[in-house]
């Protein structure tokens, strides 16, 4: 009740937009969110409001909800003077008070009426065509699933296969059904391969996307605890994403041996489990990782590959090691796979580096991830610095387990970083305790405001810093 | 509770525009940034009131007629000596501010010279950088070569006069430089910052011209011998007992050799590209020099910051004769331009921990300085 003024203010409508589109118009995130947030200004920290239509339309409807209770309470105030009973004006006021009430939850009609009557129907109608297109298309079509990684395999997968094939992948982080049956809208149909992301929320959605795709081949990335708020267990999420593997029967797919849960579903010796040391008789070797890359060599019988990839992280090396075997498999010779391989760099926001005056900031901001963070902190262990220092707000959606997950992370970071910067949230606590319990004696900045610290981080830095920016959260998980 | 820091800048100076971009941009950032002090700008204007105001901290003030603006109707601060130094705001909400800690970022006179640490010292709180007799030896070009020649330091061989000397007796004076010391020399007006009123001359008619030049903006003239086969080396060191140097940095030089301010703050030396810009221009980040000479220009930089007395921070400009590799003493900065900020940077000392660094410095010193007894008890009064 002591924030209750600030949902009065003149930005309150525009911060239950805010909200609603930060939660991709999600009612149950959005009211998860509204009912762990007290003081409503704080709320619109890292972005502003992106007025697009659907954004404009809810604004208008709380503005024109908000001007129906202030003349009703108005009429309410001018009725109870002209019949002398002061007492109906309590009425007037009681509504007034509850009138940020009334907005707030008042919002998810229109929303709720707009994805029935609208939303829903149309794409049902775009996914029932998409479906045609995918069942007439010729090329192979790749599936990619996992808790994490897909983007990254996706891209390596295209660099490569790209060297000699027309090559067609779903863009950015579309991997929902409706926005792969959009992108299905788009192939020009002479296409050789087809990589599509595919994403994972409840039971059966990788099931869906198989029956929309119909993909041939395809990658299970690594299995964590990522949505597990949303699966409620990691059973429920290892089913989920090996719906893949019961689409495709006996069809090649590859599998992340060094993803404890992927591997504990399958057979050791499962030629397409992949890892670091290579996957399906490929044989990495002679590893050498600094800042500006990773260099190694790949043979399997009289092939050899040796290249190198401006990608930071042993842990890519098994996609990598995986990407050489599909390449290999529909015809790429040893000169185009080298080629694409050397010009696959970091992809943005993951694992990607920079310098600000002579330190070394590696933005892995989209990386949310356990594993994510294990690798990571790896990739800062090995390399030279001065200082190394770590920057992360934790991980979103770890369900019961979010505690004993980053007090994992606390006493991880402990270990290797000289300097410790967390972005304050729901998470701070349990990192510092993981921290203290390792008896952690490097310098630890907690922050209020990430905008500010993220904008100004060349006033933190200095020439010889290791910066690794881990992970990075939208207002709705702070 | 936050400390309160008072950031002084502006200024009845020649280098008035430089301290406020060191101020905004080297000093108030950072230090807002840590979050650990309650930061409050004091801004002084070119004929010397004093404001203070939150909307100092934003640069766009005082680009174009805005900061006049503000002046006009603003009022300025006054301040109290009550156990401390207390600002008190006048107008419709009066407000006193107690002053924890100084933090003055003044270039050139009625700042960098001495002026104001004496009137933290007599408010008693600690403050930023040398105090007041190191600033005022530091900021007197003729005073320090004195100081370092005492302290068997090589200078380049100089003359001074007064400009009221130069006045009555000019032929005499030129002839005595023209004896003393060979061409090329530079006039210089001793008391100034930035290479302003520097002039490089190479004959008679060039050496009057600079030193009526060099006497517009001073009482007295310097003028010295210039190096040959000369290399340029700045050390910028902070500390007060243990002293920590950051990176040698040789500023890059014009055709005819002289870094002045035009260089320094107006071209950010945009001719020279491919070098690194510091905070005054391009420089070269070690500088390049051989690793004897290099260590020597640490060692002389430490020694002339201690003769001198500087605390808290500075810079040491110094002059190298490449061929006979002699290390000769030119001047000393007792509150860098930008506080070299990019150059501890290099060195592997963030701008906010180098201001952090520098504020644990003046506690530091204040506290040592407390120590120390200032009263005698005394029956001298009794006799009255």
């Amino acid at each position: 009740m002591r924030y209750y003024w600030t949902r009065f203010l003149f930005s309150y409508p525009k911060t239950i937009v805010y909200m609603l589109q930060s939660s991709e118009y999600h009612l149950k995130d959005y009211f998860s969110w509204l009912h762990r947030s007290a003081d409503m200004r704080l709320i619109m920290k890292r972005r502003k409001l992106d007025y697009t239509k659907k954004a404009r339309l809810l604004l208008a409807f709380i503005w024109l909800k908000l001007l129906g209770i202030y003349l009703v309470s108005l009429a309410i105030i001018i009725f109870s003077i002209y019949i002398a009973n002061y007492f109906i004006i309590i009425l007037a006021v009681f509504l007034l008070f509850i009138s940020p009430l009334i907005i707030t939850y008042g919002i998810s009609i229109p929303l709720w009426l707009g994805q029935k009557l609208i939303q829903e129907p149309k794409s049902r109608k775009i996914i029932a065509s998409a479906q045609q297109i995918f069942a007439k298309h010729p090329a192979l079509k790749i599936a990619i699933a996992g808790s994490y990684g897909k983007t990254t395999a996706k891209e390596i997968l295209q660099t490569v296969l790209g060297e000699a094939k027309r090559v067609a992948f779903t863009p950015g982080n579309i991997n929902t059904l409706i926005g792969i049956a959009r992108f299905a809208q788009k192939l020009r149909g002479d296409e050789d391969v087809v990589i599509v992301e595919f994403g994972e929320e409840k039971v059966g959605d990788i099931q869906a996307m198989c029956d929309l795709v119909q993909p041939g081949m395809g990658i299970i990335t690594g299995i964590n605890e990522a949505h597990l708020s949303s699966f409620g267990t990691l059973d429920r999420t290892i089913a989920t994403i090996f719906e893949l593997q019961d689409y495709l029967g006996d069809k090649p797919l590859y599998k992340n041996l060094e993803s404890a849960l992927v591997s504990s579903k399958i057979d050791k010796n499962d030629k397409l489990a992949f890892s670091h040391d290579g996957v399906n008789g490929w044989q990495v070797s002679d590893v050498l990782a600094d800042v500006n890359g990773t260099a190694f060599t790949a043979k399997k019988d009289s092939k050899i590959i040796s290249a190198h990839t401006g990608l930071l992280g042993l842990h890519n090396l098994g996609v990598i090691a995986t990407v050489i075997s599909i390449a290999d498999s529909i015809g790429l010779s040893v000169d185009q796979i080298t080629d694409g391989l050397n010009k696959t760099v970091p992809f943005e926001h993951r694992m990607q580096p920079r310098n600000l005056h002579g330190a070394w900031i590696i933005d892995d901001t989209y990386n949310g991830n356990s594993e994510g963070v294990q690798a990571g902190l790896l990739l800062l262990k090995g390399l030279k610095a001065k200082r190394r220092i770590y920057i992360t707000p934790g991980l979103v959606e770890q369900g019961d387990k979010s505690q004993e997950i980053h007090e994992n992370i606390g006493k991880q970071i402990a270990q290797v970083a000289d300097i410790v910067v967390l972005m304050k949230n729901s998470v701070t606590d349990y990192i510092c305790n993981g921290l203290k319990e390792s008896k952690y004696k490097g310098r630890l900045l907690i922050i209020d405001n990430p905008l500010e610290f993220y904008s100004n981080l060349d006033q933190f830095v200095a020439t010889g810093d290791v910066v690794l920016m881990q992970n990075d959260w939208t207002d709705n998980y702070a | 509770m936050n400390k309160t820091i008072a950031v002084f800048f502006g200024g009845r100076s020649t280098e008035h525009d430089i301290s406020i971009i060191s101020a905004l941009s080297s000093v108030i950032k950072p230090l807002e940034l840590t979050k650990k002090y309650k930061v409050v700008p004091v801004y002084i204007t070119k004929d010397g009131k004093w404001f203070s105001d939150d909307k100092l901290k934003n640069i766009e003030l005082y680009r174009g007629n805005a900061i006049d603006e503000f002046c006009a109707k603003s009022r300025p601060v006054s301040v109290t000596f009550d156990g401390g130094m207390v600002f008190k705001k006048s107008g419709p909400i009066k407000k006193d501010i107690r002053i924890d800690i100084a933090f003055p970022v003044m270039h050139g006179l009625y700042g960098e010279d001495g002026s104001l640490m004496g009137l933290l010292r007599m408010a008693g709180i600690p403050f930023v950088g040398s105090d007041m007799q190191a600033s005022v030896i530091a900021m007197d070009k003729i005073l320090a070569k004195q100081v370092a020649q005492a302290n068997n330091i090589s200078t380049p061989k100089f003359v001074f006069f007064s400009k009221s000397e130069f006045e009555i007796n000019r032929d005499a004076i030129v002839d005595k430089v023209m004896h003393e010391l060979k061409f090329p020399q530079f006039v210089k007006p001793p008391h100034l910052g930035s290479s302003i009123g520097i002039t490089k001359v190479s004959n008679r008619d060039e050496l009057i011209n600079a030193i009526e030049v060099a006497s517009y903006y001073d009482d007295r003239i310097l003028v010295e011998e210039a190096i040959e086969n000369l290399i340029e080396i700045t050390v910028p060191i902070i500390g007060n007992e243990i002293l920590q140097t950051a990176l040698p940095e040789r500023p890059l030089l014009r055709d005819d050799k002289f870094f002045d301010f035009e260089t320094k703050y107006i071209n950010g030396g945009k001719k020279s590209a491919g070098k690194k810009m510091g905070a005054q221009g391009y420089s070269e980040l070690p500088a390049n020099i051989h690793a004897s000479l290099y260590d020597a220009s640490i060692d002389i930089a430490k020694k002339v910051y201690r003769m001198a007395g500087c605390e808290g921070i500075s810079r040491i400009d110094l002059l190298i004769d490449s061929e006979s590799k002699v290390v000769y003493f030119n001047e000393i900065n007792p509150m860098p331009g930008s506080l070299y900020a990019h150059n501890w940077r290099a060195s592997g000392v963030s701008s906010i921990e180098l201001v952090e660094r520098l504020i644990e410095l003046a506690e530091e010193r204040f506290l040592r300085n407390k120590k120390i007894e200032t009263t005698f008890s005394s029956s001298f009064l009794k006799q009255f």
